[in-house]
């Protein structure tokens, strides 16, 4: 007994030091970044370490007197949760249909729409440019709401599929014989039974949105759509050269609330919801 | 409520047969029960009522009505699915109420009749839960609940107490076989248990194989089985079947010999006879063989005894006992024999 009771302490043990390792270097450079942002800029160009750092918010009133930060934040905010919004409203049907209903050509759509996933996105800069242009739109938050849209339309797609995949059709079956239609089907059964799934796509996409950088700077050329991730490209202008506190600050600022989406949505992002719904 | 004839139904996925054919016509308010062993198309054949499967082939008519092409959600039928299939985001009242509102019942009405019918499934304490906090029973009885909550053409009941105690499963067959009654709605029920079949049914089919292979009274399915798979699969005990050869009204069979037979048939045949429809000892004995087993089960003695190669099984007095290997002769009812073809199965008469 007491041989196992070591053995299993010492296996404790040892998964706390790798996960301990683990976080180590997840948070490290997070921190760093923080740790950046928060000091001087001549403390942070020098090329001696520095052990015993002197704290400032001087990067972060500059960052407020210099740039229209508030305003790259509206944008952001504005052009990731409209993005978002555009999806769902489109992938829940789409994800429906398709892992629904039986046509001829089903699976080749849904693999055209992931293949859209595969492409590198310089292939098509230039053509959404010109399209972009011709419709007046750059230089929008409109056009980053619609390419956001396009970019995690597919992933977005495929992840309620395959959550929608796993509703047993009885469910369905049932909900019919009750008298339901198919549009109440889709909004009373099945979208709240995979509500968890949606959170989740929902979360990818805004993460990828968040970080899209190419078209942000093909379609915003001033600071009327600028968002965070092309606000930072910026700060390497001007007469003070690249003030790397601020670009840390701001990729602080932009990687927070993802960071705490994420932590509050975990429970969600496990698959649990649809448990008790058939035998079993 | 609701007349419902199924001619001619077929259903097949691919090569793969799940109902080969299937015609029956179910009176207008009568209970039917579909027993068969697993995998033989009772599920599939329901669902085809429903509307929730499309026949390959044949016509299902309600009240004469053509339904192939009615939708599931406007033939107005209530269905307990196998799996429960309750709606997993809704607590138990909700889901109960659920084909209310969707069928536009006035709310006040509603919340009335939810709880009469979460009343009878025994299920008040549970309505503010969701399904995934209840145990299987109870899930079993939620769907219950949430088909006969409403008054429809027809219900649907896909073995709807298989997962209940034995004891809550005859209070919920006696619930069951009133409100049928009383609201008076055509039903179809499916089932694995005979004495849910025996008891519930005004006409049993027997299923095997995506074919019917015997519809009658519970009464006719039990005394006049038409092959020995009917007579096979029900009875607890099922049926004694031995293999003989009939010459001239005269049974003969290693251990067997049963004479003046109303049959005139030759060749080799099957002898069924029900474990209670003999008696040990008698004047002129027509199976000796040797005991081999005894099972007293309190109000009833089951026996096994060795005729030939063969164990039959006989019901006898509860105070019967005997050593194993004692010789044995046993008399046989002979009114309530039954003979059958030994090849096809098919009963002789
Ligand atoms: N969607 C399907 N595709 C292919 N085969 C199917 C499908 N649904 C059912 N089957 C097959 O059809 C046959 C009949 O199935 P069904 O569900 O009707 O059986 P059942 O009599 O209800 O059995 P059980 O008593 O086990 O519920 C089975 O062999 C099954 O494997
Ligand atoms: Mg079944």
């Amino acid at each position: 007994m007491a041989k196992v009771r070591k053995s299993r302490a010492a296996s404790l043990i040892v998964r706390y030091l790798i996960l301990g390792a683990w976080a180590v270097v997840c948070l490290a450079p997070t921190l760093w970044f923080l740790s950046i942002g928060l000091r001087p800029r001549v403390e942070i160009i020098t090329p001696q370490p520095i052990y015993w750092p002197t704290w400032s918010l001087d990067a972060w009133w500059k960052l407020w007197e210099q740039w229209p930060m508030a305003k790259y934040l509206r944008n952001s905010v504005a052009a990731i949760f409209g993005s978002v919004l555009i999806d769902l409203l489109l992938a829940i049907p789409a994800a429906y249909s398709l892992s629904r209903y039986e046509y001829r050509g089903r699976d080749d759509i849904g693999f055209y729409i992931l293949s859209t996933r595969m492409m590198a996105p310089a292939i098509v800069a230039i053509p959404i440019f010109f399209l972009f242009k011709n419709l007046q739109l750059l230089d929008t938050i409109w056009a980053l709401m619609i390419v956001f849209a396009a970019i995690n339309l597919s992933i977005v797609t495929w992840i309620i599929r395959s959550y929608m995949l796993d509703i047993p059709k009885e469910l369905e079956d049932a909900a019919k014989t009750d008298g339901a239609s198919d549009l109440r089907i889709l909004w009373e059964i099945i979208v709240p039974a995979i509500l968890p799934g949606i959170i989740t796509a929902a979360v990818i996409a805004m993460i990828f949105a968040i970080n899209e950088f190419l078209f942000t700077l093909l379609i915003a050329s001033t600071p009327d759509a600028y968002t965070l991730s092309v606000a930072l490209a910026n700060f390497t202008a001007g007469t003070d050269g690249v003030i790397y506190n601020s670009i840390a600050l701001v990729a602080f600022i932009a990687f927070t609330p993802v960071f705490l989406v994420v932590i509050a949505i975990q429970r969600h992002l496990s698959r649990g919801l649809t448990m008790g719904a058939v035998k079993g | 409520m609701a007349r419902i004839s199924l001619t001619g139904i077929q259903k097949k996925w691919g090569e793969f047969w799940g109902v080969r054919d299937v015609n029956i016509d179910i009176a207008d308010e009568e209970f039917v029960v579909f027993l068969g062993p697993s995998g033989c198309g009772k599920t599939t054949t329901m669902r085809m009522i429903a509307g929730l499967e499309e026949p390959t082939e044949g016509e299902v008519h309600m009240d004469g009505e053509l339904m192939n092409d009615v939708d599931a959600r406007d033939r107005d039928v209530a269905m307990v699915f196998q799996g429960y299939a309750l709606y997993p985001n809704m607590t138990i009242y909700e889901n109960i109420r659920f084909p209310l509102r969707m069928r536009g019942v006035p709310k006040s009405e509603q919340n009335r009749q939810v709880r009469s019918a979460a009343a009878l499934v025994e299920l008040t304490d549970f309505l503010d839960r969701k399904p995934a906090a209840l145990s299987g029973g109870q899930r079993q009885r939620a769907a219950l609940a949430r088909a006969i909550v409403r008054k429809p053409q027809a219900f649907l009941m896909d073995e709807p107490l298989s997962n209940l105690d034995a004891k809550l499963r005859q209070a919920m067959r006696v619930q069951i076989k009133h409100i049928q009654r009383e609201l008076k709605i055509t039903t179809v029920y499916v089932t694995h248990d005979q004495i849910e079949a025996m008891t519930l049914a005004d006409r049993i089919v027997i299923m095997d194989g995506g074919l019917i292979q015997q519809i009658g009274t519970p009464d006719e399915i039990y005394n006049d089985p038409s092959s020995t798979f009917v007579a096979g699969f029900i009875g607890s005990p099922p049926m004694n079947l031995v293999e003989g050869v009939l010459a001239g009204g005269t049974f003969e069979a290693p251990g067997f010999r049963v004479d003046a037979l109303p049959v005139a048939h030759s060749g080799k045949v099957k002898l069924g006879f029900r474990p209670e429809d003999c008696t040990i000892g008698g004047d002129a004995p027509q199976v000796s063989g040797t005991v081999y087993g005894i099972e007293p089960t309190g109000d009833i003695t089951y026996v096994s005894l060795r005729a030939g190669e063969k164990l039959v099984e006989i019901k006898t007095d509860r105070d019967y006992r005997a050593d194993l290997g004692n010789r044995e002769s046993v008399t046989l009812d002979t009114r309530r024999l039954c003979l059958f073809d030994a090849a096809t199965g098919t009963r002789l008469r």
